[in-house]
């Protein structure tokens, strides 16, 4: 990569894809057809970068430190969003792109796991978690997972025990879910924004536990379903 | 109709679909494009998404909610059997769940083998084309013309 001036220059990609073009083209023609506005891409394109799983993390890891938000978490997600900067109600800042009004949190147990998931397509808290997975979009999960979470899990690396309950819940176009572990043991005294890091986007849709030490999510290699897709 | 009746519909609309259309275009840029995958590794970029990936998110939404919170009220009466089929297509170009659906099911068939987004990306334009809402000519025009402005610096 070329120096000038003294700096480095961080890398990146010098040629255009075909795909990149694709892109541009389609989003031209459409807005030339009136399919949309260019005004509208441009806002929702902003809102699609500014999110991420942050703000999820962090209200789990407020929900740990303070008895009276936990409540309010379990209670009123929505209300508790705020917090955290999220507003369900405006998620762009002009209207709701997909009509998700409904975020609740589930509380895990000593007995209890929650997981979540969307069959008919992959609804997912987006305001306050970004973007899917791959993996959380592919009719494999989608399919399997509900009937057979343990075994899923387990895909995860996450082997919980035949005492403990595990609740699959079902996204949908009004109600978007995202789990509350049990704060793990080893993080006591951590502040507000360690306990943020160990919240990873896995721990939150509920394939994972959070770990001191682990803040990143695992990269799985992705199985195609066998039968048709909507099998 | 009753509500599952009109699911069953759905669900065996997508599957009569199964024999999906290759679109020579979209075909062409499967076999000869490159994808983000391979530069961002070629160039050493560690950011695990292409940078239209956003874009491609603005899309989607756009045509979502350009029919707006209408058709997403009638997509649910069309699920539970209210409206029928014409009055969903007439409110939206491309209603959300009929885009997510196809992309499931072209994920599975002709483009099993291009890697996410790109992947998402092809599917959604094959949507658009098949509707009659984009044409496949105009939009081999469009590609030439972007191309040569973006190497025209």
């Amino acid at each position: 990569m070329a120096e000038k001036h003294g700096h480095k220059h961080a890398p990146m990609v010098e040629e255009i894809s075909d795909f990149e073009a694709l892109e541009i083209a389609v989003r031209e023609l459409a807005i030339e057809k009136g399919l949309f506005t260019a005004e509208d891409h441009r806002k929702f394109t902003e809102f699609a970068e500014h999110i991420g799983p942050t703000p999820a993390g962090r209200l789990v890891a407020k929900a740990w430190l303070d008895p009276k938000y936990k409540k309010l978490c379990l209670e009123d997600g929505i209300k508790a969003s705020l917090a955290v900067g999220v507003d369900w109600l405006k998620p762009t800042g002009f209207g709701t792109p997909s009509d998700y009004t409904d975020l609740r949190v589930l509380e895990d147990t000593p007995t209890l796991h929650h997981v979540v998931v969307c069959t008919l397509c992959s609804c997912y808290p987006r305001p306050i978690l970004g973007f899917q997975p791959e993996w959380y979009r592919i009719p494999n999960y989608r399919r399997r997972l509900v009937r057979w979470p343990r075994q899923v899990l387990a895909e995860f690396g996450l082997v919980l025990p035949p005492e403990v309950e595990v609740r699959v819940e079902d996204s949908n176009q009004k109600c978007r879910f995202i789990v509350m572990p049990m704060r793990p043991a080893g993080t006591e005294g951590w502040t507000e924004d360690q306990l943020t890091e160990i919240m990873t986007r896995d721990c939150l849709i509920g394939v994972t536990l959070p770990k001191p030490g682990t803040t990143t999510n695992l990269k799985l290699p992705l199985h195609r379903a066998v039968n048709p897709a909507h099998h | 109709m009753t509500a599952s009746g009109n699911k069953d519909t759905l669900a065996g609309m997508a599957a009569d679909e199964s024999n999906w259309t290759p679109v020579p275009l979209l075909e062409d840029i499967k076999e000869r494009g490159r994808v983000w995958e391979d530069l961002a590794r070629q160039y050493g970029v560690t950011n695990p998404d292409p940078p239209w990936k956003t874009s491609l998110e603005g899309i989607c939404e756009a045509l979502a909610a350009s029919s707006c919170s209408s058709a997403t009220a009638l997509e649910r009466g069309w699920l539970d059997g209210s409206v029928d089929r014409n009055g969903v297509g007439a409110a939206a170009p491309l209603p959300g769940l009929e885009r997510r659906w196809e992309e499931d099911e072209l994920s599975e068939t002709l483009y099993r083998d291009v890697p996410f987004p790109e992947r998402q990306l092809l599917a959604l334009v094959h949507s658009l084309i098949k509707r009659g809402l984009v044409k496949e000519e105009d939009l081999a025009r469009r590609m030439d013309e972007v191309l040569q402005r973006l190497h025209s610096a």
